[in-house]
């Protein structure tokens, strides 16, 4: 692997309906934009037995239906079109996503602790929260949960110790160098410093989720 | 129409599932166990994917409103139809009045009933499966309840009462063995751990449920860092946490996670996991992709085999 983290795309299996194509090992925004640049050209070639595709932070998953083809006619067809579109040096070709803004009132119940173990005020932590375009690396975990990236370096703290058996949808939460919003009530262990009425997934939507992979997300505070 | 008369604590709605969507955070869903629910579907004419009913845990009672055809596949119960005994895999009718018994659970965790027809709740994102994380899909995204009447679809073709399943197209979950694949972070184990992971007789945690199945076992270690780039997963991927306790993930479980995946089991396996209950073990065996694939095939030919003969009436 090279110092930038970008090598040629590997392939792995993951069992025996999906396969995952590794870009790097790193999590940042130049990573992110190969990553996008790279689900978008598998997407465009509409091969037949090709079921899904999702994304991580340096990889790209693909399922596919193993009745009809194996993995290595999988890797055959797929290696020639992420190998051009992973060459492609991100840039002014990467797909460009939407602009979002998401209302949030700062009334977290860890507002407090995230400003004591930043020492900076609150209205520091909600100044620098607010003060990024953020984003939205790639969606997963739950419903529109999106990965955003990334925080102002002073907010990074690490995720909390106990996990919240329930954390309330529409929590705006940090954790490491990400920021979220949980976009139903699941369990978790990130630090809760706001919360949006903004619904993030629905499933009666076209497309469902708010956020794609490539979109730019800015929070802005409003009033209780 | 059914109506549920009286409801076990865990009852939904599942088809085959809901691939297409894991880009936006939608796990592939349905059926948990897709070897007993593709089965019961096929004895009473059904497609593969028609939306039969995953039963859970305990007894309970169902009542036709009007006049049709079922089957039970997976989980092993005991059941009356009537007052009379009902057999497992075979396709029995039921008239309108008829009461559907399910008094206990002999073996397995999750019984399907699959009407002649398919409950014909609405598709959400191309599905009919509940996925109650998010409360969407099966019967307004939660479990069936008590007092619940459930939409039976027009099967076209009446379908056969009486017909068996062959002793060789049976799903069979006695093995208490499940083949796996490496999976992408399996270079961070050492060859000692991996003995561990198959030399190992896990328990199934109380902890388990549609989202994945905690092991009980001795500590799996590794060598790199316990929390990694979040990457996709899938149904069946072997996690390792920090602690080191193995979480193999299930129909609705998270599309993405950040911790090393040891393994993944064989999808034509993972139905084997699913079944067996808190206390009870499981094994691994390390297979090649080729020979899972090779598996996966099989099990189609046998199901698409199955509904043939359904169909065509020749019992078994």
């Amino acid at each position: 692997m090279s110092d930038s983290g970008v090598a040629a795309p590997t392939f792995t299996p993951l069992a025996d309906s999906a396969l995952t194509i590794t870009l790097g090992d790193r999590a940042d925004a130049a990573m992110s934009a190969r990553v996008r640049m790279v689900a978008a050209a598998v997407r465009a070639a509409a091969l037949p037995p090709v079921r899904d595709i999702a994304s991580g932070y340096a990889v790209v998953t693909v399922w596919y239906d193993a009745l009809h083809t194996s993995y290595e006619t999988m890797v055959r067809t797929l290696e020639p079109i992420v190998n051009e579109a992973a060459a492609v040096a991100p840039g002014a070709d990467a797909p460009v996503g939407r602009e979002h803004e998401i209302p949030v009132r700062y009334d977290g119940p860890d507002l407090d602790e995230v400003a004591r173990r930043t020492g900076l005020s609150v209205a520091d932590v909600v100044a620098r929260h607010t003060g990024r375009v953020y984003t939205v690396y790639f969606l997963g975990f739950v419903p529109g949960w999106a990965y955003l990236g990334d925080l102002d370096p002073s907010l990074v703290v690490p995720r909390r110790t106990e996990p919240r058996p329930r954390v309330p949808a529409g929590s705006v939460a940090i954790a490491g160098a990400q920021t979220g919003v949980y976009p139903y009530a699941i369990p978790g262990g990130w630090h809760l410093i706001g919360r949006t009425s903004a619904e993030l997934f629905d499933p009666m939507r076209d497309p469902p989720a708010v956020f794609a992979a490539g979109d730019r997300v800015r929070f802005v505070r409003v009033a209780e | 129409m059914i109506e549920i008369v009286a409801a076990p604590p865990y009852l939904t709605i599942q088809d085959q599932g809901r691939p297409g969507h894991r880009a936006e955070g939608v796990p592939g869903g349905g059926a948990i166990d897709t070897w007993g629910h593709a089965v019961a579907n096929a004895v009473v004419g059904n497609p593969a994917n028609a939306a039969a009913l995953e039963w859970g845990l305990s007894g309970g009672r169902i009542r036709w409103r009007r006049r049709g055809v079922f089957a039970l596949a997976g989980a092993q119960v005991e059941a009356t139809l009537d007052g009379e005994p009902v057999a497992m895999h075979r396709s029995q009718r039921a008239e309108a009045g008829s009461e559907l018994v399910i008094n206990r659970f002999l073996g397995g965790r999750f019984v399907y009933v699959a009407f002649s027809g398919g409950i014909d709740v609405p598709l959400v994102l191309g599905s009919r499966s509940t996925y109650l994380a998010a409360r969407f899909g099966g019967l307004e995204g939660r479990m069936v309840r008590a007092g619940d009447r459930l939409p039976v679809g027009d099967p076209g073709e009446p379908a056969v009462a009486g017909f068996a399943v062959p002793a060789e197209l049976m799903p069979r979950y006695d093995s208490a063995e499940a083949g796996v694949v490496t999976g992408p972070q399996a270079g961070l184990f050492s060859a000692e751990t991996w003995h561990v992971l198959t030399d190992t007789v896990f328990g199934i945690d109380a902890a388990s449920d549609r989202m994945g199945y905690r092991l009980v076992g001795p500590p799996i270690e590794h060598a790199g860092d316990a929390a990694l780039p979040s990457a996709p997963v899938c149904a069946g991927a072997v996690q390792i946490p920090a602690g080191g306790r193995p979480i193999v993930l299930m129909a609705d479980g998270p599309t993405v996670g950040g911790y090393p995946v040891i393994a993944v089991v064989c999808s034509t396996d993972l139905p084997v996991v699913a079944q067996r209950r808190p206390g009870e073990s499981l094994r691994f065996r390390v297979m090649t992709v080729e020979a899972s694939q090779s598996a996966f095939r099989r099990r189609a030919v046998a199901i698409h085999t199955l509904a043939h003969l359904a169909r065509t009436r020749e019992t078994g």
